[in-house]
């Protein structure tokens, strides 16, 4: 940590709130709220862009990432599960460079020359998407198998973290554990919903291609990772703004059996299950108490029917949530007290019994001042306590 | 049933191949194109958006019902390019702004505007301001819609905003806006004539704005 007057001034509030409230380590604490037990203060998760963490390392003088991590209070550590040894990825002429699933990605840049410039990996080409039957994509050359993988250093890189932090087992963006997205990057996310509605012997073929591989690869991770494993995350994006993508008819037909699947696996293995999704997922969260899942993240509230006191009232007892801070006007168009009023509510209505992880509802976006990120980890330090 | 309330049920249920047909036979026993566009395609766009509204519908739903309406279109193009039909629904310029790939959302407002019998100029994804200002003066649209998905692209709509202005096109062309994290707000402060949260609201703020 840089040792400047300047940083000592700006880290002086957060250091302050840590000293007088943390009576446990973060892995306690974490663990305590994901049992539904009140540990010292809410536990903290982070989700930003690699812009944000550059300027929040400027701002409050840290010299990486794990500095900035450990000063706010940042109580997750992510595990990104075993490295890739299979082919080398295929780079093309273009600029794209092939994925896990063989869909070519290209880097897209935004906001040019502007404070918020960052850099997204889009899909640019999905193989399946022109395919006409199941013969065809049962064809397809590049379905991944999980021998692609080197298992041997999950144990260690958990470890690391030990017994400080809490780890959490979510994989990289593009290879989570998941039904609907790889089926969107595979055959594009247009056809996706057009088979969903039309060609469902297209949409189990492509499913169980995806789920047998997951089925598959969890086990092996979960083996390797041993007791250093604290949770393990999935996600899929179920939810629009404004309500669930499909019908709860068409989850249950298409995705129940497999999401029950996975979260049975990582069970066995003695790991709760988190489980992240973007926008309103209201009327499927029944669904996914039934079929196993522990938490819910990271909950959107300018979503209709995200309301975190809504939620915790409804299914605070089965559920646990991370997240509930909003990325779509609060924090990149909101004050500073804007920002403390809405961590003070998500705070007050879900932090009883335990249950719930801090959390942005997605990445904090580098349209983000960083006074509103400062104002955002000053709040949760000063209302999560318990 | 009415042989029209037949289509509007085909489209409705994303019926693409009997929507088709029963369009060629409808044309065949000398309806009108007028006629069929309104009660046949638009009353099945309609009905399919208050299922959607009502949460009795969904987005696979939504597309299979726009591709019905769309392929029914097709059949009657040549009818309506003889007629008066593009110019009182109006040309629409829709794009994704610059530095932004996400194109469902917006593509599923442009399959409900054809759909629903609009003349779309689908610009694609990633569009710099300089082009919507282009291509709106050449199609002279009547609407710009523009659409994005992350925060820090949509402040791209305030710069075309402002492009419009400047350009001195601004009252000649209704924006509208719309996305994930678009709202009334972001809509009221950029100043754009208006902001729809889904396809089917999109079709209808499209032909009140026009009204």
């Amino acid at each position: 940590m840089k040792d400047d007057e300047i940083y000592k001034d700006r880290r002086y509030r957060i250091n302050e709130l840590r000293e007088k409230n943390e009576k446990m380590t973060s892995r306690e604490r974490a663990l305590k709220a994901i049992n539904f037990e009140e540990p010292d203060r809410i536990p903290i998760d982070n989700w930003m862009v690699p812009e944000i963490k550059k300027r929040c390392m400027d701002y409050w003088g840290c010299e990486n990432e794990e500095e900035l991590l450990a000063f706010l209070g940042v109580d997750v550590r992510d595990n990104y599960g075993p490295s890739y040894v299979g082919q080398e990825f295929k780079k093309f002429d273009d600029g794209t460079v092939a994925d896990l699933w063989g869909v070519r990605r290209k880097i897209v840049t935004y906001g040019k020359g502007t404070f918020h410039e960052g850099t997204f990996k889009e899909v640019a080409w999905s193989p399946l998407e022109h395919m006409t039957g199941v013969e065809e994509i049962n064809a397809y050359e590049a379905w991944p198998t999980p021998d692609w993988w080197d298992y041997s250093k999950v144990k260690e890189e958990c470890a690391y973290w030990h017994p400080e932090y809490f780890v959490l087992n979510k994989g990289d963006r593009l290879d989570r554990t998941a039904q609907l997205k790889p089926m969107m990057y595979l055959r594009g996310i247009q056809q996706t919903f057009i088979d969903l509605a039309v060609n469902p012997d297209i949409v189990e073929c492509i499913r169980d291609h995806v789920v047998n591989y997951f089925l598959e690869y969890n086990p092996k991770v979960f083996e390797a990772g041993g007791d250093e494993i604290d949770m393990f995350m999935m996600g899929d994006d179920m939810g629009g703004q404004r309500g669930p993508l499909i019908s709860v008819e068409m989850w249950r037909r298409y995705f129940r059996d497999a999401f029950r699947k996975y979260c049975d696996i990582a069970h066995k293995y003695g790991l709760k299950v988190m489980y992240h999704t973007c926008g309103d997922v209201y009327q499927l969260i029944p669904e996914f108490i039934e079929n196993g899942l522990d938490c819910l993240q990271s909950l959107q509230p300018q979503a209709t029917n995200m309301d975190i006191k809504r939620l915790k009232q409804k299914f605070g007892k089965d559920l646990s949530f991370q997240g509930g801070m909003d990325i779509q006007q609060v924090l990149p168009l909101g004050t500073p007290e804007d920002v403390r009023k809405m961590v003070k509510y998500a705070a007050e209505n879900a932090k009883r019994g335990g249950g719930y992880i801090f959390g942005t509802a997605h990445n904090i976006q580098a349209d983000t001042h960083i006074e509103n990120v400062a104002a955002l980890f000053e709040a949760y330090h000063e209302y999560g306590v318990y | 049933m009415s042989t029209l309330k037949k289509l509007s049920e085909y489209v409705e249920k994303g019926k693409s191949k009997e929507a088709r047909a029963l369009t060629q036979k409808l044309l065949g026993d000398n309806i009108s194109a007028d006629k069929i566009v309104h009660e046949g395609i638009i009353a099945g766009l309609d009905a399919i958006g208050e299922k959607f509204a009502a949460f009795a519908a969904f987005v696979p739903e939504l597309m299979v019902a726009a591709i019905a309406a769309q392929e029914s279109l097709e059949v009657l193009r040549p009818k309506m390019t003889q007629g008066t039909l593009h110019k009182t629904l109006g040309t629409v310029v829709i794009g994704t702004v610059e530095g932004d790939v996400h194109d469902v959302g917006k593509n599923i407002v442009a399959m409900m505007l054809t759909g629903g019998g609009f003349n779309v100029i689908d610009l694609g994804v990633d569009v710099p301001p300089a082009k919507f200002l282009k291509e709106v003066q050449y199609h002279e649209a009547e609407i710009l819609a523009l659409s994005s998905l992350y925060t820090p692209t949509r402040l791209a709509m305030r710069d075309i905003m402002e492009a419009l202005k400047t350009e001195g096109l601004r009252n000649k062309i209704k924006v509208m806006v719309g996305g994930a994290p678009i709202d009334q707000a972001f809509c009221d402060l950029i100043g754009a004539d208006g902001y729809a949260p889904d396809a089917p609201q999109a079709v209808k703020l499209a032909r009140s704005l026009l009204a």
